[in-house]
């Protein structure tokens, strides 16, 4: 059977939007918790979430103050919020809906579910602390289960390629954003608890993106910012660096159709990302590399769209 | 579970399981002990299974409404309805009787006329018709056959006598819910499928696909096949969906498909474009194309009819096959088969009145709260009035109606329409039903085994929609007698 444009660019939403919840997620816990252990006399505050989002202009659009619940609710329960937890959860469903019977029968039945357990549950989730935790955690273990199923049960074919794409480019986007928020929260360079906080904070950003324990086992016990930026773009063994995920997409094209000039952007951007010079990086330069990275990722996108999406 | 007595002795209409005495009919003796054998806890504990079934395997249906379209788990009941394969015999050849003369019908309507010229239907019947489309004139289509799909609606009445209620040839839906009604009994109640003899339904798909494929209009090749829907918020998605999957057919929407200058239907995959030959369409004739009906729509194809009128592509069912899906079309369907096949009629019409005549028109009026009066062209049960349950002022609005716009009314006496057990707070009660088998015509013609029995969930309601609160049951055929 032939592939669907449409149907092609649903599946690789689907894996954005469900990628993307689960990051938002997993974020949302992590740098909660660093947050409240951060010296009072920094500059941080929930604001730092929607900046690494990149929502803080929309959310202003709506919000007139910025609360731990406002926020909190602005990223969780929100669907004016295109990447709120509901809203990616609602849109996956909506496009696993027009998909369903080009997947694996019970994919659809656990995306249903997150869907019917978000829609039920997610009330007093932005202002209750605890509830939030179990809500989000639940979030993170469903959205997992749906992971192994894709993994165990479809078969490798375009479906599966195209949302293997969209889960690794949406997971390259996170990891680009939440290095930034190194660059969200400033602390001047004289203050005593300086080294601390740093380090307390690049070891969450490892913690988000589940990658403390392999950069333990792979760098060393000491956190610091050049080997955990070294790790998070370059270490081809951590599922979640930014080159792991664009080598992943690079397999998938390499199997499909047309894909010259799609391969051409994706091995542009490899090669420009590969330097190896961003250790010694200042924190200046590590944010205009991170944007340089994210402008990359929006080349692979808008490629990928106009090869097998905006057919003529 | 129990029989309620006290609804039961109430009961004036023909029960489908339990006769006169509270007694279970032979055919339904193994699946009512059954039922009778299970204690309460064991009973929910199935209900159960069957809530999540229905909730996991996400069949559900669209209402629409002002606060939004709701997306609702589809209504179902536990308690199967069960006709015997002795009278469903009779009732399939019933329904390839109709179906065959009605697509000669429809053919001639657009070719000939020559039942119109030789009296037998009237010109002022054809020319009020709304779905008379003139750009389908002159056009045979493979076989002959217009209403490639048919969901005919059948009632059983007090004498327990079955009757055509309705014949829905445009775009009929609900064949999905009668595929997963069945799945989900197997699912939950697997042994009932030993203690009786139930037929198989589930080669519909093939059924339906080789239906299709016949159409194609390049023989040599294996057919590409399309099912177009009008998107995830048409109330009928995810039938669509479900018989694309079924078929291994591409599920499209309009603007997956695009017409060359060479009349040629092409569908947008990732590496180009790709020849369509047949469409099985569930968007209504007048947004097919915006090129020649509704220029406003984006459910549709821009010059998908000269794509057709040129046999480049088959529509299923074919644009203009409405025609014969016309409330007072109805009325004449037992001339229109023995005008084309010189036979008599298997199945019975309802007795029906025509507005358009005034003779008739006067009888109508005069007698609004025996009858139901129905306008011609509605669809799922809207814009219809049941005279016995009107109020006063429903009923002058209606004569009004009539009054305006004779030829788009119809009126037929209230059937006290047949009633099944139907599971209600842990009792066995009688629910008003109807069965929409389904009838398939290309190169060969035929009959769905049962089809989609709807059920009136609410007390003493006769309207069975599913977008008016109607729910379904699994339909079984078994040996025997009824």
């Amino acid at each position: 059977m032939m592939m669907l444009a449409r149907d092609a660019e649903n599946f690789y939403w689907v894996a954005r939007y469900l990628e993307r919840a689960e990051n938002t997620a997993r974020l949302i816990i992590k740098i909660t918790d660093t947050l409240l252990d951060m010296p009072t006399d920094a500059s941080v505050g929930w604001t730092t979430l929607l900046e690494i989002i990149g929502v803080g202009h929309l959310y202003n659009k709506y919000y007139e103050t910025a609360t731990e619940n406002d926020i909190m609710h602005f990223l969780i329960a929100d669907d004016r919020n295109p990447s709120s937890i509901f809203a990616c959860i609602k849109y996956a469903r909506e496009n696993s809906r027009t998909l369903r019977e080009l997947l694996p029968e019970e994919l659809w039945e656990r995306v249903n579910g997150l869907y019917l357990y978000i829609a039920k549950n997610i009330e007093d989730t932005s202002n209750k602390r605890r509830k939030k935790y179990i809500f989000l955690q639940e979030v993170i273990y469903q959205r997992q289960a749906i992971i192994g199923l894709i993994f165990g049960a479809m078969e490798r074919n375009l479906p599966y390629h195209f949302m293997k794409m969209g889960r690794n480019l949406e997971r390259a986007d996170m990891t680009t954003r939440i290095m930034d928020v190194n660059y969200a929260i400033s602390l001047p360079e004289d203050h005593p608890l300086y080294e601390v906080a740093k380090e307390m904070l690049w070891a969450s950003i490892l913690k988000s993106l589940s990658g403390y324990q392999t950069y333990r086992r792979l760098k060393h016990f000491h956190v610091n910012m050049p080997d955990v930026v070294d790790f998070l773009f370059n270490e081809e063994h951590f599922p979640r660096s930014i080159l792991h995920c664009i080598g992943e997409l690079e397999n998938c094209l390499i199997d499909m159709p047309n894909n010259k000039n799609v391969l051409k952007t994706v091995r542009l951007a490899q090669k420009t990302l590969a330097k190896k010079d961003e250790q010694r990086m200042s924190e200046e330069k590590l944010h205009e590399h991170i944007d340089l990275s994210q402008q990359f990722i929006g080349d692979i996108n808008n490629a990928i769209t106009e090869q097998y999406f905006k057919i003529k | 579970m129990k029989i309620s007595t006290t609804e039961y002795t109430a009961n004036k209409a023909y029960d489908e399981l339990i006769s006169k005495n509270l007694l279970p009919r032979d055919i339904a003796k193994p699946l009512l002990d059954y039922f009778a054998s299970m204690d309460e806890d064991e009973l929910a504990a199935r209900m159960q299974a069957v809530d999540s079934a229905i909730l996991a395997m996400g069949i559900t249906f669209t209402i629409y409404s002002d606060a939004g379209n709701i997306d609702r788990a589809w209504p179902f009941d536990i308690v199967p309805r069960i006709i015997s394969s002795k009278e469903w015999d009779s009732v399939q050849e019933g329904l390839k009787q109709r179906l065959t003369a009605m697509n000669m019908f429809i053919n001639d309507l657009y070719n000939d006329q020559n039942i119109v010229k030789d009296g037998v239907f009237p010109i002022e019947v054809l020319s009020g018709s709304k779905n008379f489309l003139k750009q389908c004139i002159g056009i045979t289509p493979p076989f002959g056959a217009w209403a490639h799909i048919c969901g005919t609606d059948l009632v059983r009445d007090d004498s327990g006598t079955m009757y055509v209620l309705e014949d829905n040839l445009r775009i009929p839906s609900g064949v999905s819910y009668m595929l997963e009604n069945r799945q989900i009994m197997k699912r939950v109640f697997p042994e009932l499928f030993k203690i009786t003899n139930i037929k198989p339904i589930d080669n519909y798909s093939a059924m339906l696909y080789n239906t299709l494929a016949a159409l194609s209009p390049r023989k040599n090749k294996s057919p590409v096949i399309v099912v177009l829907t009008p998107g995830i918020y048409n109330s009928a998605y995810f039938e669509h969906s479900y018989l694309a999957e079924q078929m291994s057919a591409n599920l499209a929407e309009g603007s997956d498909l695009v017409v060359d200058d060479k009349d040629i239907v092409y569908i947008k995959t990732i590496t180009g474009l790709v020849r369509v030959d047949v469409i099985y369409r569930r968007v209504d004739d007048e947004f097919i194309d915006p090129e020649v009906f509704n220029p406003e729509s984006v459910l549709g194809v821009k010059g998908l009819m000269r794509a057709w009128r040129k046999g480049n592509v088959a529509i299923a069912n074919a644009p203009g096959a409405g025609v014969a899906d016309d409330k007072v079309v109805y009325t004449y369907v037992p001339q229109i088969i023995k005008y084309y096949l010189d036979e008599e009629p298997i199945l019975q019409n309802v007795p029906s009145y025509l507005c358009m005549y005034e003779d008739q028109r006067e009888y109508v009026l005069n007698n609004l709260d025996k009858l139901v009066v129905k306008p011609a062209n509605e669809s799922g049960g809207y814009g219809m009035m049941i005279g016995p349950r009107a109020t006063k002022k429903e009923r002058e609005e209606f004569a009004e109606l009539i009054r305006n716009n004779p030829r788009n009314y119809m009126a037929q006496p209230t059937l006290n329409i047949s009633t099944s057990p139907t599971l209600i707070n842990g009792e066995l009660v009688p629910r008003h039903l109807d069965l929409r088998p389904f009838v398939l015509q290309s190169k060969e013609l035929q009959v769905t085994m049962g089809g989609l029995t709807r059920v009136a969930m609410r007390k003493g309601s006769l309207v069975v929609n599913s977008s008016q609160g109607g729910g379904s049951k699994d339909t079984w055929i078994v040996e025997g007698d009824h």
